[in-house]
């Protein structure tokens, strides 16, 4: 069945920035990770002279610093020379990023400073007919021969751009479906490259991050995954749960969109631009989680490439950090329902707010319709949705600031339009 | 099926969300001029295939993926895009907004190779693999053709989207100032933002110029005024002592140093009232050329 959403998929990030959680979780001595955030160290630290953590790519063999380099917004040739001489070693760009015009800027500096042997490069191939519109790639068929060739064809056309003969890890590209990670004929021209030699290891990067590692666990044929983890993860346990089992099975683990935005697009909710504290902080965060390898913040300007690769040799928080991820109110703009069930005795119609609000975060920012639906289904009967027509609008007050009249109204939209059944 | 998946994406776009601070319920003025722009009858005897629909800087990312976070550092402001179908060709069509004749240049400049085939639309356009994308004004346009027919259709459908444009069709006013002889063609660029990896040199443009085998950039850094200029020269300065060498460069005229590091080359830079000129990978030449464009802007 079409998914209506399918342009919407993407939806994971929709308000990556405004779901920022902050001490109520991090106050718990049971955080995801296992790792506390006030005062404690959270990870073992490189020794000496501020050298980089390095850590194992699953069972590929590469080793690499915790921080790499996301290159796709970066025009500025200079940046890559100088992320090498800080010790990054793994630069990652996609073929369709600026037209091509990304890759050949990575190829032509790795080129100038001779050191292909030295570092770890990543690109990815987008499916044919990927016309940036998803719902026409959702209702356009190709054979497996047209998706292999184009595939071929694209990533030739990568090769003679980076100037390379071989690249080191290759990304099926926002495979954000169960079709396209299955896809036999991105898999038949991957592995089919892999034996040329032309690729050292298969990859998917997807924003569907679950539903990615479960995929990928069962087929056994892709190496590396590169799925967006950050902040916004924090309480889904799930998803924790799979990344380690991910991690297990010898699957590498790369972390894109650690920043949740970053500076660049910093949610209007929070009052204020992300300080370079909170840069630091959430790229901590995230790895602080050792089954990640390595992240790949988009950086381009020196002054965040210094920034982003300080926390390549520290993962400890500063006081600055620490207080950026314990502050309440950074949680409260970014209206994140902490499930504390503060609310429930305010609903005259006893309605389980904190499960609606749980489905309203599937639904919107993770883009799981299934999983939102379930979650409604879920909740007993009479308590549900269908309870919120009793009453013209919400009266309810979230302690925490969270809206919670406009996202039963977003639930009563999706509901209505049949994606989502209450 | 697609008219109802319209309706739906549109009830999606304008639902009111926490999340979707963008998303309002009626196209505002702009979205409003920007429809127009595909409305019909449209060229070429295109009908669209489903509604227009409409992406902000914050959503941006649902319709192209990471490729979008770039166009969001050249300030878009709205991206319309609608599918068409002429004859035989399918036709994809972006309009994007950037919000100014600068930033559209930049975008477009930003994704424009001097290997394509360039053509006179609007300001400048190039075709390359069923692609035609062109400037004009505040609006980089983009349009994919696939089947029968598609790079006719496109052509026209262009030159048609041109006119219904209708206002500015030049490049920014600054480049034409700039020295011509030697200038590598195509290779103009403007950074809204960060140019360099500076913070402290936004805005810039950038023309590439060559000699013998060798290729300089000129960068050309629009300050507040006099006094900003200075300080970034100042700042540039302060850069390139931390990180390598710099000293003052008289021979070359008032307030210009010639600077240098392990990762972006040399560098000569020279104020010339409310801008800083600098030339990356001075070459045989560079230093009359800086004096030229420095002369071109007085």
């Amino acid at each position: 069945m079409t998914n209506f959403y399918s342009w919407n998929r993407r939806g994971f990030l929709a308000r990556v920035t405004s779901a920022l959680a902050a001490s109520p979780l991090l106050g718990s001595s049971k955080l995801l990770f296992g790792q506390l955030v006030k005062g404690a160290p959270a990870a073992p630290q490189a020794e000496g002279n501020a050298k980089p953590i390095y850590r194992k790519l699953g069972k590929t063999g590469i080793s690499l610093p915790i921080v790499s380099m996301g290159v796709m917004n970066a025009d500025v040739p200079g940046l890559l020379p100088r992320s090498y001489e800080l010790g990054v070693r793994h630069f990652d760009t996609a073929a369709h990023y600026q037209q091509g015009r990304n890759e050949e800027m990575v190829g032509r500096m790795i080129k100038q400073l001779g050191v292909r042997d030295k570092v770890v490069i990543s690109t990815k191939v987008l499916p044919p007919g990927w016309s940036r519109d998803r719902s026409q790639t959702q209702t356009q068929t190709y054979s497996t021969a047209e998706v292999k060739a184009h595939f071929n064809e694209v990533f030739e056309g990568s090769l003679k751009r980076l100037q390379m003969d071989y690249v080191d890890i290759l990304y099926n590209h926002a495979a954000d479906s169960e079709t396209e990670i299955h896809s036999e004929g991105t898999l038949e021209a991957m592995t089919a490259l892999k034996k040329e030699g032309k690729v050292r290891f298969l990859a998917v990067s997807s924003h569907q991050p679950e539903m990615a590692l479960k995929e990928v666990m069962k087929l056994g044929v892709y190496d590396v995954v590169l799925i967006p983890i950050n902040y916004t993860i924090a309480r889904d346990e799930g998803l924790m749960k799979i990344i380690d089992e991910a991690a297990k099975k010898g699957i590498g683990l790369v972390a894109m969109k650690t920043q949740a935005g970053g500076a660049k697009r910093p949610d209007p909710k929070l009052g204020k631009p992300l300080t370079p504290a909170s840069q630091t902080a959430l790229l901590k965060w995230v790895l602080n989680h050792d089954t990640i390898t390595t992240a790949i913040p988009g950086y381009t300007t020196y002054e965040q490439l210094e920034q982003n690769f300080s926390v390549a040799s520290n993962l400890t928080y500063s006081a600055e950090e620490s207080e950026f991820l314990s502050d309440k109110n950074v949680a409260a703009n970014a209206q994140f329902c902490v499930q504390c069930g503060k609310c429930l005795p305010d609903c005259p119609s006893g309605v389980d707010i904190p499960q609606l609000m749980r489905s309203h975060m599937y639904a919107v920012q993770y883009s799981n319709h299934s999983l939102a639906a379930e979650t409604m289904a879920a909740i007993a009967s009479g308590k549900g949705l269908a309870a919120c027509s009793r009453c013209e609008s919400c009266r309810v007050t979230c302690r925490n600031s969270v809206n919670i009249g406009a996202k039963i109204e977003h639930l009563k939209a999706l509901s209505s339009i049949g994606v989502l059944k209450a | 099926m697609l008219r109802s998946l319209s309706l739906l994406s549109i009830l999606v776009l304008t639902s009111a969300g926490a999340f979707a601070a963008k998303r309002t319920a009626k196209p505002d003025a702009i979205r409003q001029e920007m429809l127009k722009l595909i409305a019909e009858p449209l060229p070429a005897g295109a009908v669209a295939t489903h509604s227009a629909s409409f992406y902000g800087p914050d959503n941006l990312y649902e319709y192209m993926d990471g490729a979008a976070d770039i166009f969001v550092l050249y300030g878009v402001h709205q991206l319309l895009h609608v599918d068409l179908r002429a004859k035989a060709a399918d036709i994809s069509v972006d309009v994007f907004d950037m919000g100014s004749a600068d930033t559209a240049f930049g975008m477009y400049a930003a994704e424009r190779s001097p290997d394509f085939q360039f053509i006179a639309i609007g300001a400048e356009g190039y075709r390359y693999e069923g692609m035609l994308n062109f400037l004009q004004d505040r609006y980089y346009v983009k349009l994919l053709g696939f089947g029968d027919g598609a790079d006719t259709v496109l052509e026209t459908f262009a030159r048609a989207l041109s006119a219904r444009i209708g206002t500015n069709p030049a490049l920014p006013a600054l480049l034409s100032k700039l020295p011509a002889d030697n200038r590598k063609p195509h290779s103009e660029q403007y950074m809204p933002a960060d140019p360099l990896g500076h913070p402290f040199l936004g805005p810039a443009y950038m023309v590439a110029y060559v000699s013998g085998n060798q290729e300089s950039k000129l960068f050309v850094t629009v300050a507040r005024d006099a006094a900003d200029a200075q300080m970034r020269l100042k700042q540039l300065e302060q850069h390139f002592i931390k990180t390598g060498h710099c000293e003052p460069a008289p021979e070359l005229g008032e307030r210009t140093i010639r600077a240098s590091n392990s990762f972006e080359g040399s560098v000569i830079a020279q104020t010339k009232g409310r801008y800083l000129l600098l030339v990356v990978n001075p070459a045989k030449g560079s230093e009359q050329l800086l004096k030229t464009a420095a002369a071109g802007l007085a």
